[in-house]
């Protein structure tokens, strides 16, 4: 089989970001290589606000990456990544070629002088607090005898 | 008196396409081309060829999936 190029962003939790970027990282990278993929290259995209909240996240890290498989376990990745929960969100895309740009920026990152940015803490989704039931009122049963019925005739 | 026809709208040339390919990962970009209510706009507003503006519904629907742009609003 043909070796392929494939082009993917991952929609990381931000709790994993706070504890450490290179195992966040690899939470990626490890998945790929685990079903036979070769990993181009892999950069954090952004870490933004979401347009819509994501298993209850307002905000997550993008991370974009690029790599190349032969075998056919492609369904395997999709499915390793919609069971993670580290993962929110991924997108798998063929591409003929890794941009040159993607190198440089993928280069910067590794380089030793680079810091990633603490996400902001706003990322869980506010819960809005469940009010209290109500005691349910005693349901008035009248008393059949006491209600006077018109005499018939 | 005859009912005067609406000039035809210009054809857009393949330069306009070329210059501002939409991709998914461009969010500013596909912003533009988004309603108040995050509906895609036609192609008569967007200036988009046919494949071009098939393009850009992709590209939407992506960003979309992403969470990168919203579904509705």
């Amino acid at each position: 089989m043909k070796t392929k190029t494939y082009e993917t962003m991952v929609l990381l939790d931000n709790a994993l970001v706070r504890e450490d970027w290179k195992k966040a990282k690899a939470a990626v990278t490890d998945t790929l290589a685990k079903h036979g993929a070769t990993v181009l290259t892999c950069r954090r995209f952004d870490e933004k606000k979401l347009a819509y909240p994501v298993k209850g996240r307002n905000r997550g890290t993008f991370v974009m990456c690029y790599f190349t498989l032969e075998k056919e376990t492609m369904a395997d990745i999709r499915r390793d990544w919609e069971l993670s929960e580290k993962v929110l969100r991924s997108l798998i895309l063929r591409v003929e070629e890794v941009p040159a740009k993607e190198h440089e920026l993928a280069a910067a990152e590794d380089s030793a002088d680079f810091v990633v940015p603490a996400p902001p803490p706003d990322d869980m989704v506010e819960e809005e607090p469940v009010a209290e039931a109500a005691p349910a009122d005693e349901i008035m049963v009248p008393d059949l005898n006491d209600i006077d019925m018109p005499a018939k005739g | 008196m005859a009912q005067q026809r609406r000039a035809p709208t210009p054809p857009i040339t393949g330069k306009y396409c070329e210059d501002h390919m939409p991709d998914y990962k461009d969010v500013e970009h596909l912003k533009k081309f988004l309603s108040a209510h995050g509906q895609i706009v036609s192609r008569k507003r967007s200036g988009y060829c046919t494949q071009c503006q098939k393009a850009l519904k992709l590209a939407i629907k992506r960003a979309r999936h992403m969470a990168l742009l919203p579904f509705v609003g």
